[in-house]
């Protein structure tokens, strides 16, 4: 057995999608146009399926303050802000996180992955215990392996599942972290927090709710789907990313527990990483403004995510979820959705492909995300372009 | 009372085979991914199954080396000890 053999696999699936012509990883955005188009194999291509909920990435706002930073700080921190200090953006993007929230405390991670990693890893140890959401994103699997507690898993979106381990848990539930989402990023279902939150409360267990994908749109405010429950003072931890509505990288955690600023101390993913760098701050500053101050970019989104839901539930396809902001569209068969997603890409429209063991119940996905920026004509073009792909399809068979 | 395997393993395989489709014939050695095609959600599910089964939780720790059907009931009866 050498050290490379376990590659083999991987190489052997590679290869098969190089030869069906259907590679994500191979997919180039050779020019952007916008927030929601670019040209890929020298063809302009709607995008429907880059989580720019807000389509703020071309925001002339926010370009204009990540130049300025660029040009009044640099390029780069070069180093974590233990070794290498905190620029003041650092400290205000959280005094802003913080404050959005109506808590005291925020820190900022340089990637969504690492506040995942980063707040599990400094908040859970030896002895404790996390319960997890099934179909919890990787990120959140990967920092509950970092913390050496035990971890259960509870089924996916199921708060009587979530009980049942607690009472098993006994007295240890005290010392219990449950980790859930807000808005699951595959098939775009939402928690239902109001319940779990009620549970964990019960149970004296502690409740942490990454809303990675529903920062922006979900709430009165835009703070997620806890808001939108009305349960966001029952949620201990509350992690994000700045990369999806707020068009940029990085992620934050924000609490009304002051243990949040004992992690810079505790956790390794924020003291060993690079901080974020100056540009990103900035145009994070400025999105995070305007989820404040922009409503009808909520209103917007929401539009489209309906249209885009009725358009294609209209088509007969099977979809994931009641409508959100992310819409994915299940085939019962790999090679069909192959098929489709390489027709959708020669039509003009980029979606996320999405295959078993990524896909949360062993489905085969082609997911979509609408966007504020997305116009209606965008929208009926991508179900246009879904309703030939999938006739196109059937034909080949 | 100690809990016994070789029942815990008949509980199981039985558990298995409602979770199924169209169950093989299953035997201790049946391992769950190579041997009928799961993928890892399945295994998870159908470990879920057992749990409320027994009204017991299986740490993902304990589940890393579990491959076939009379491993997994070694787990369970661990847990119910």
């Amino acid at each position: 057995m050498d050290l490379m053999d376990k590659f083999t696999v991987l190489r052997e699936r590679q290869q098969e999608l190089a030869d069906d012509g259907a590679d994500p990883t191979r997919v180039v955005m050779e020019r952007l146009l916008s927030a929601t188009e670019a040209i890929v194999d020298g063809r302009r291509t709607i995008l429907a399926g880059t989580n720019n909920y807000l389509g703020l990435t071309f925001d002339p706002e926010c370009i204009a303050a990540g130049q300025a930073a660029l040009a009044e700080q640099g390029t780069g921190t070069t180093g974590s802000r233990m070794a290498n200090g905190n620029y003041q953006g650092h400290g205000a993007l959280e005094r802003e996180l913080a404050e959005f929230y109506g808590v005291p405390h925020a820190m900022v991670f340089s990637t969504g992955y690492s506040a995942n990693l980063g707040t599990l890893a400094a908040l859970v140890g030896q002895d404790d215990c996390v319960l997890l959401d099934a179909d919890a994103h990787a990120s959140l699997y990967d920092g509950c392996r970092m913390t050496g507690a035990d971890i259960y898993r509870f089924k996916h979106n199921d708060p009587d599942s979530l009980e049942k381990r607690l009472r098993r848990l006994g007295d240890r539930s005290s010392r219990t972290l449950v980790v859930t989402e807000g808005l699951f990023s595959v098939l775009g279902d939402e928690a239902p927090l109001a319940e779990i939150a009620e549970v964990t409360g019960r149970f004296g267990a502690y409740l942490f709710v990454d809303e990675a994908h529903s920062l922006g749109g979900y709430g009165e405010h835009g703070r997620g789907v806890a808001e939108a429950a009305g349960v966001l003072d029952q949620v201990d931890f509350v992690v994000g990313t700045f990369s999806k509505s707020l068009g940029a990288t990085g992620g934050y955690c924000v609490s009304r527990h002051d243990v949040l600023s004992l992690f810079r101390f505790a956790s390794r993913p924020y003291i060993f990483t690079a901080s974020p760098c100056p540009s990103v701050v900035a145009t994070t500053r400025v999105a995070l403004r305007h989820v404040r101050e922009r409503p009808e970019l909520k209103t917007r989104l929401w539009d489209n995510a309906r249209a885009l839901h009725q358009g294609l539930c209209d088509l007969g396809l099977t979809l994931g979820a009641d409508a959100s902001p992310v819409v994915a569209v299940r085939f019962a068969e790999k090679p069909r959705a192959l098929a489709t997603w390489r027709r959708l890409l020669e039509l003009g429209v980029y979606t996320n492909l999405m295959l078993p063991p990524a896909s949360p119940d062993g489905s085969s996905l082609l997911r979509c995300s609408a966007s504020a920026a997305h116009t209606p004509e965008q929208i009926g073009c991508i179900v246009e372009a879904f309703r030939r792909a999938v006739a196109d399809t059937d034909e080949a068979d | 009372m100690k809990a016994d395997q070789s029942e815990i393993e008949a509980e199981i395989t039985r558990i298995l085979a409602a979770f199924l489709e169209k169950p093989p014939v299953l035997t201790g050695a049946t391992d769950l991914v190579a041997d009928l095609d799961l993928e890892s959600v399945q295994v998870m599910e159908f470990v879920v199954e057992v749990e409320d089964h027994y009204d017991i939780a299986i740490d993902l720790e304990s589940l890393s080396n579990v491959h076939t059907i009379s491993e997994l009931a070694a787990v369970v009866a661990r847990s119910l000890d």
